[in-house]
C-alpha cells in the first residue's frame, strides 16, 4: 500500500516535472514558432472563449460609450438653453440700443432689479443713482413702453415703481388723440389680471376699440407724451354713467424688465413723441448691432423691419420716416389731438408729479377739466 | 456516484472559465479577478497531483493563447499551483470558506508571481510594484469572487449524503 502511495507521489513529480519542462521549452521559443502555436489555440480550443471575450469587451465599450453619450447629450442640452438665455438677452440688448438710438441723449441706462420680497413686488431697484444723473420723479421705460417712476435716489442706486403700485398715475390717451384718463394699475386683478392696468375717466362719447394703443399724454409734467402705456382689452363696467373705464394690456411686463431707461427732466421736458416710433423701426442701430457672421440674426432683424406693423404703431412708424435729406418728416399719418397740445415746461417739480402719482378716488379733475376745455385753448 | 460528481465538479470549472472570458473583461478593473485560478484550485483538490498540473498546464496555454510573447509562463504558474494545490489539499481540503478564500489568495499570488517572474517582461520597480501592490489586491479579489462563487456553486460541489 505503502509502495503504492510512493509509487503514485513519483509519477505525479515526474509528470509536473515534464509539464514544467515543456512550458519552458514552449517560452523559450523563437517568436514566430511561439506565435504559431497560440495561432493554432486561438483558431481551435480558445476559439469560442476569445469570442465570448470580444463580445464581453464589445458590451464594457458600449456601456462606457453610452455614458459619455449621455453626458455629452447633456451637456448639449445645457448649451442649448444657454443659448436661448443668450439669444433672448440679445434681442432685449439690441432694443434698448434701439431705444438709446432713439432717445440720442438725456437718459440713463440701468440694470432693474426686481424686489421678491413681500411688499417689494410693485418696486424695482436700478443700477443708476444721484451720480449717474437721476433725479426723482424721473420716467423709467423700456423698449416696449412705460415701466415706471424713479421714487427715491442714492448716489450710485435708486428705486423705482412700476406701475403695478397702487400709487401710480399717468395721464394717457388713445394714439390718435381721441379719449383721455388717466391709467392706474388694475388693483384687485387676481391670476391673467394681475397685470392689468386700467384707464379710468375717459368722456362717455369717446368709445375705444380693443387694441387701441394708449400713450402717455404729456399732462401732468411727470411723463412725456407718447411712451407706450397699454393696450385696450375691453370697457369694465363702473357704476359712472359719465365716464368709461377701460381694462388695458400694458405695454411692459414686470418681471421681464431687466434693462431700462431713466429719462433726465430735461429730456422728458423735450418730448420723445417720435422716440418710440423710431425704436419701433428697423433702425441702423439695430441692424449694425448685428455683427456680420451672425446671419440668422441679421434676417430676422430684417424680417421683423418689414413685416407689417399694427394699425396703431404704424402711424407713429410713419411719422418717424425720413425724407431724402434724411431729416426726420413731421407726423402725417397721425391725426391731429383733439385736444391742445401741452405747453412747454420747466423740468417737473415734485407737485406736478404728484399729480400723476397720487391715487385719486373722486374722477380725475384734471383730465375731466381739460377734456371740457374747447379745442386750441390753452389749459 | 463517482462519475456524476466529476460531472457536477466539470460544470462548475466551465462555468468559472466562461466568467473568466466574459465578467472579467466587462468589468474591465485594474485589479481584476482571475476566474481560472479559482478553477484550477476547485479542480485540484479534486483529483491527483499530475491530473492537476496537466489541468493547470491546459489552462495556462488556454489563457497564453491571447499573449503569445509570454507563452508557456501562464502553463508554467498553472502547472506549478496545481500541482502544489493538489498536493496540499490534506492542508486546505476543509469546507471552510474563510481557509478557501486564503487558498485562492495564496493561489492567485503565487501564480502572478511564477508567470511574471518566467515571462521576464517586468523589471525593477515596476516588477516590484505589480508584485506587492497589484497581484495582493488581483488576488484579493480573486478570493473574494471565489468565495462568493463557492457559495453559489455549493450544491453543485458538496458530495452527495445518501
Amino acid at each position: 500500500m505503502a509502495r503504492a502511495v510512493r509509487s503514485g507521489s513519483r509519477v505525479d513529480t515526474v509528470v509536473v516535472i515534464v509539464f514544467a519542462a515543456l512550458s519552458i521549452l514552449i517560452g523559450s521559443l523563437p517568436g514566430p514558432a511561439r506565435e504559431s502555436i497560440a495561432a493554432v489555440l486561438r483558431r481551435s480550443i480558445v476559439a469560442p472563449l476569445v469570442s465570448l471575450q470580444h463580445g464581453a469587451e464589445r458590451a464594457r465599450k458600449a456601456f462606457i460609450s453610452y455614458d459619455a453619450t449621455t453626458r455629452m447629450q447633456d451637456s448639449v442640452v445645457l448649451r442649448a438653453m444657454r443659448v436661448t438665455e443668450l439669444e433672448s438677452e440679445n434681442e432685449r440688448l439690441r432694443r434698448m440700443l434701439g431705444l438709446g438710438q432713439a432717445l440720442r441723449w438725456g437718459f440713463v441706462p440701468a440694470e432693474a432689479l426686481s424686489g421678491r420680497m413681500r411688499g417689494e413686488e410693485h418696486t424695482i431697484t436700478l443700477t443708476a443713482g444721484a451720480t449717474a444723473g437721476v433725479r426723482p420723479y424721473s420716467p423709467v421705460v423700456a423698449p416696449e413702453g412705460l415701466v415706471g417712476m424713479v421714487q427715491s435716489v442714492d448716489p450710485s442706486m435708486s428705486l423705482a415703481i412700476v406701475w403695478a403700485h397702487p400709487d401710480f398715475r399717468v395721464s394717457a390717451m388713445a394714439v390718435d388723440g381721441s379719449a383721455f384718463g388717466i391709467v392706474a394699475a388694475h388693483l384687485g386683478g387676481t391670476g391673467a389680471e394681475r397685470y392689468l392696468l386700467e384707464m379710468s375717466g375717459v368722456p362717455f362719447r369717446s368709445a375705444l376699440k380693443a387694441g387701441t394703443l394708449i400713450v402717455s399724454s404729456g399732462l401732468g409734467g411727470t411723463y412725456p407724451r407718447g411712451i407706450p402705456v397699454g393696450m385696450v382689452l375691453r370697457e369694465l363696467e363702473t357704476e359712472e354713467g359719465w365716464s368709461r373705464t377701460y381694462l388695458l394690456r400694458s405695454a411692459v411686463l414686470p418681471p421681464d424688465v431687466a434693462n431700462v431707461m431713466i429719462l433726465q427732466p430735461t429730456r422728458a421736458s423735450e418730448g420723445v413723441q417720435t422716440v418710440w416710433a423710431a425704436a419701433q423701426q428697423p433702425s441702423a442701430a439695430v441692424v449694425s448691432a448685428t455683427p456680420p457672421s451672425d446671419s440668422a440674426a441679421r434676417r430676422a432683424a430684417l424680417a421683423e423691419a418689414a413685416a407689417p406693423r399694427a394699425a396703431p404703431r404704424t402711424a407713429p412708424a410713419v411719422a418717424a420716416r425720413r425724407d431724402s435729406a434724411g431729416r426726420p418728416r413731421p407726423p402725417r399719418a397721425v391725426p391731429p389731438p383733439t385736444r391742445p397740445q401741452p405747453v412747454p415746461r420747466a423740468p417737473p417739480v415734485r407737485d406736478t408729479a404728484r399729480r400723476d402719482t397720487v391715487r385719486q378716488v373722486t374722477p380725475p379733475p384734471d383730465t375731466t377739466r381739460r377734456d371740457t376745455l374747447p379745442p386750441g385753448t390753452a389749459p | 456516484m463517482i462519475g456524476w460528481r466529476f460531472v457536477r465538479v466539470a460544470i462548475a470549472f466551465a462555468i468559472l472559465v466562461i466568467l473568466h472570458y466574459t465578467l472579467r473583461p466587462l468589468l474591465g478593473w485594474r485589479a481584476e479577478m482571475d476566474f481560472l485560478v479559482v478553477a484550477l484550485l476547485l479542480a485540484a483538490v479534486r483529483v491527483r497531483p499530475a491530473a492537476a498540473a496537466a489541468v493547470g498546464f491546459g489552462l495556462g496555454l488556454m489563457g497564453d493563447a491571447l499573449s503569445p510573447e509570454a507563452l508557456g509562463s501562464g502553463a508554467l504558474a498553472m502547472s506549478t499551483i496545481g500541482f502544489s494545490a493538489s498536493w496540499m489539499k490534506a492542508v486546505f481540503f476543509a469546507d471552510n470558506l474563510a481557509l478557501n478564500g486564503f487558498f485562492f489568495f495564496l493561489g492567485k499570488w503565487a501564480f502572478d508571481v511564477i508567470y511574471l517572474a518566467s515571462e521576464r517582461r517586468l523589471r525593477g520597480t515596476t516588477l516590484l510594484y505589480q508584485l506587492m501592490l497589484w497581484s495582493p489586491l488581483a488576488a484579493a479579489v480573486t478570493a473574494l469572487a471565489g468565495v462568493v462563487l463557492l457559495t453559489l456553486l455549493r450544491p453543485l460541489l458538496e458530495p452527495e449524503t445518501s
